[in-house]
């Protein structure tokens, strides 16, 4: 019993001297980014603190802390060519790359940020703790000496001290441990998922995006002036190429917007010209002029598209009227930041670094200085005394985060009125589209009929024409060389029959005979079968789907088992079939090497321009190391599966 | 031995009607259709029906789904299937309910006549006759497999004719060996594939399956 609470008090010492180590070790890693190199070290360093010390913790405070995961780094790969490749640069040996990508991970680790304030804040909390047992036991008779008069009221003051210090010894630890485990491990989900959290975190999101959205605005209506420029120095001439600088801004706006507001604004902007071709004098034409130089006219076609398209000139708009909704958009950000980080917030952090100011130098900053701000403009405020100025702050933030939906809305409102394409544009995108999918659905079709030409021509149909030549020479040789016309007749049935297989391929080719006998589930299922590998078939399809989108799915499927197979040296495929929602979702996965690209590999890219033509859409994620997921969506509809044919 | 017939292909049926009559079978119905197949394969309980996998009015797996139906009404009815393409997909449900007596050939074998007339007769007498085709992707497609990894070159050659339907002797002839060779490599084959002692005409037949169900 006693020797627990002793050993508590020598524990704590220890951890106390943990919390300065830490301390000291983050104005190391400090030194250590600022240096680059030894950062990742000094990183390292913290964290083996940081495990050192939640194992002691736990173990002596008797709080379990769960390991913290390290995060994981890639290691640099080699390329076939011996290099190492890094953010598209090559280093002949690993050891560049690796710390690149150590850097990386760190950069991204959000475990760091938590680890940083246990660091800097454990010396001041769970540090202090430990510490109140050690400094009582030492620390109570030596005061009692020096100011104590008489050896009875010292002996019991040291005493008292003692056993407070030896009593209080293992709460102490407990408290340290308690406050490890607050800090160290992710904040419980509990939390970030309860409905105050979203309440709360939902509206200061919309105060800071508001605030983004309100800063873009003004620079959008700079844009407007300069057109307003571009207009009057050159009657208007310029505004082509005015407007094509700050439809860059327009758009970039319309990009965050749609992040932050959740605004349905798409692309508004016509199809750009294809660049025009030389006529028989070799002039290039665009409208009703004739230019020599291609340059020219590829920039006075841009000009006339820019200025003919109406988005243009309802971006114009926008930007001249962007203001009004951005000073309605900034006025939650404005209360939530003077009210919450200058009246509230900025209380709280006073005494950290104002009291050892004062201390040193005497001088005694006030930690009311925003509110001193606030009376300098409206003098009314003198009459209320310095504290009212915390409730007043979360006052302020509140209506500020009440203000900040309603706000962000308005600008929504705002933007789909005039940054949205209008009908017209809109069709014209879809005409672009549909003619672009149709050329290819076209050509892809002229191919595969000169392909299937090419194959009867050289295979089949010759097979059938030497069979035909054989017959007849049996027919010649029957009565007079029966021997000979024997070997024919064997010769011209093994023709016959490689003609069939010839065909036979060639059928699987074009349309394959599951898919027209099952459906695309079986025909998938039988694909997978053929595959050399293991093929995972998971399926949630009630029914057959059009033809045509049977037809597309089942070689997409193909193609993906075939480059699976070939490219990703793979060892297990699954595929998932799936019909939701009136679109038709197939997933290949394989645990190959990865890196494969949609625009490098042909193969990908003509997968992607055959569902194309069915709207339909391809993605893919396959980073080095793998694993490969191909998704691909096609639009259709599920016909209700077929009754039995009996 | 009573037969039924099922082909929409008019030319092609009359030629199996010839081809099947002149060995001295005798056909019970030559039907065209999925409806008729099945009315006629209920009716008649034949020794055999030869079958096309695509069948009108359909014209999708009907002449199969026909046969499987059959065959949960009449277990280990003798079914031969054929095709113009062959699918591990199609080998695999045909051979599910593990009683045998089941073909699976591609159309052009009929070509060969003396064989095709032996697989019929095979499938008859409860044994099964598997086209080359199939087991030839069943061994390419399952090389990585663990049981099937365990055969010797030899023993694999052995299993792929096994699975055609070939019996011990015409395995001999084939590869050159004593049938008491052939012998003991079956024996083997069904020891590494883990098959317990039966009949060896059951055993063969899950041999087959052991093949369709690692894939």
């Amino acid at each position: 019993m006693m020797s627990r609470h002793t050993l508590a008090v020598v524990r704590g010492l220890a951890l106390a001297g943990l919390g300065l180590v830490g301390f000291l070790t983050c104005v190391l890693t400090v030194v250590g980014a600022m240096l680059v190199v030894p950062y990742p070290l000094a990183v390292s360093a913290m964290m083996g603190l940081r495990d050192l010390n939640c194992r002691l913790a736990g173990r002596w405070g008797g709080v379990a802390i769960d390991a913290q995961s390290r995060p994981v780094v890639p290691r640099p790969q080699r390329r076939d060519d011996g290099w190492f490749a890094h953010d598209k640069q090559l280093y002949r040996s690993p050891v560049v790359p690796a710390f690149l990508l150590r850097l990386q991970s760190l950069s991204k680790d959000n475990s760091l940020t938590r680890l940083w304030y246990w660091l800097l804040l454990t010396p001041l909390v769970g540090g202090l703790a430990v510490l109140v047992p050690p400094a009582l036991v030492v620390g109570g008779p030596v005061a009692a000496i020096q100011f104590l008069p008489g050896t009875a009221s010292r002996v019991a003051v040291a005493v008292l001290a003692v056993a407070a210090g030896f009593a209080l010894a293992p709460a102490m630890l407990r408290v340290h441990a308690l406050w490890t485990r607050l800090l160290v491990p992710p904040p419980t989900s509990w939390w970030r998922t309860s409905p105050v959290a979203l309440w709360f975190s939902r509206r200061w999101n919309a105060t800071w995006h508001g605030g983004g959205l309100a800063g873009l605005s003004f620079a959008a209506f700079g844009g407007f002036l300069l057109n307003l420029l571009a207009a009057a120095v050159s009657w208007g001439g310029l505004i082509p190429v005015a407007s094509g600088v700050t439809r860059v801004v327009v758009d970039s706006y319309r990009r965050w917007a749609r992040l932050w507001t959740g605004a349905d604004l798409s692309d508004p902007y016509r199809p750009e010209p294809a660049p025009p071709m030389p006529d028989s004098e070799g002039n290039y034409r665009v409208g009703r002029s004739l230019y020599e130089r291609k340059e020219t006219a590829v920039r006075a076609q841009r000009h006339a598209w820019i200025r003919a398209d109406p988005a243009t000139w309802r971006d114009l708009l926008w930007m001249a009227l962007a203001p009004i909704p951005s000073i309605v958009g900034v006025i939650p950000a404005t209360l939530v930041s003077f009210g919450f980080f200058g009246l509230v917030w900025q209380v709280l952090w006073w005494a950290p670094w104002a009291v050892p100011i004062g201390l040193i130098t005497g001088t005694w900053v006030t930690p009311w200085y925003a509110w001193y701000a606030g009376r300098l403009i409206a003098p009314g405020l003198d009459a209320l005394p310095d504290w009212t100025s915390v409730p007043i702050g979360l006052a302020l933030t509140a209506v500020g985060l009440l203000l900040a939906l309603p706000s962000l809305r308005l600008r929504a409102f705002f933007d789909r009125l005039l940054l949205n394409p209008t009908k017209a544009a809109r069709l014209a995108q879809r005409v672009q589209r549909l003619t672009e999918t149709r050329a290819d659905a076209v050509d892809a079709q002229a191919a595969e009929l000169r392909r299937i030409e090419r194959d009867l021509h050289d295979g089949a149909q010759a097979r059938l024409v030497a069979v035909g030549l054989g017959l007849a020479a049996i027919d010649r040789l029957f009565e007079s060389d029966p021997v000979t016309a024997r070997r024919l007749l064997a010769q011209a049935r093994e023709s016959s029959a490689t003609a069939l297989t010839e065909l036979r391929d060639l059928v699987r080719g074009i349309h394959p005979p599951v898919l027209a006998e099952r459906g695309l589930v079986d025909a998938v299922r039988a694909v997978a079968l053929d595959t050399p590998l293991p093929v995972d078939v998971a399926v949630e399809l009630d029914g057959r789907l059009d033809p045509a989108v049977e037809t597309a799915a089942y070689f997409a499927v193909c193609e993906a088992l075939t480059n699976a197979v070939r490219h990703a040296q793979a060892q297990r495929i699954a595929i998932v079939l799936r019909h939701h929602n009136g679109v038709l979702t197939i997933i290949v996965t394989d645990d190959g090497r990865g890196g494969a690209e949609a625009d490098r590999g042909s193969g990908l890219h003509g997968l992607r321009r055959r569902l194309g033509t069915f709207d339909g859409i391809l993605e893919l994620s396959s980073p080095r190391g793998g694993p490969t997921v191909l998704t691909m969506e096609i639009p259709c509809a599920l016909f209700s599966p077929k009754t039995s044919t009996s | 031995m009573r037969i039924v017939l099922a082909e929409d292909l008019h030319i092609l049926r009359d030629g199996l009607v010839m081809l099947l009559e002149a060995e001295g079978f005798e056909i019970a119905a030559a039907v065209s259709s999925g409806p008729e197949l099945r009315l006629a394969l209920t009716r008649e309980r034949p020794d055999v029906a030869v079958v096309d996998v695509r069948l009108p009015p359909s014209y999708t797996d009907e002449g199969l789904q026909a046969a499987l139906e059959a065959r949960r009404e009449i277990p280990g009815l003798p079914v031969l299937v054929l095709s113009q393409h062959v699918e591990q997909l199609y080998a695999r449900e045909l051979l599910a309910d593990g009683a045998g007596a089941i073909g699976y050939l591609l159309k052009d074998r009929v070509v060969n006549a003396d064989q095709f007339i032996e697989a019929v007769r095979r499938v008859a007498a409860g044994g099964t006759a598997m086209d080359p085709e199939v087991i030839a992707k069943l061994l390419t497609t399952n090389a990585h497999d663990v049981p099937i990894a365990r055969l010797t070159p030899r023993e694999r050659e052995v299993l792929e004719l096994m699975a055609q339907g070939r019996s011990n002797a015409a395995i001999a002839t084939r590869l050159f060996l004593s049938e008491s060779a052939v012998g003991k490599h079956t024996a083997a084959i069904f020891a590494k594939l883990d098959l317990p002692p039966s009949d060896d005409d059951n055993r063969r037949v899950r041999a087959v399956l052991t093949y369709l169900n690692h894939t």
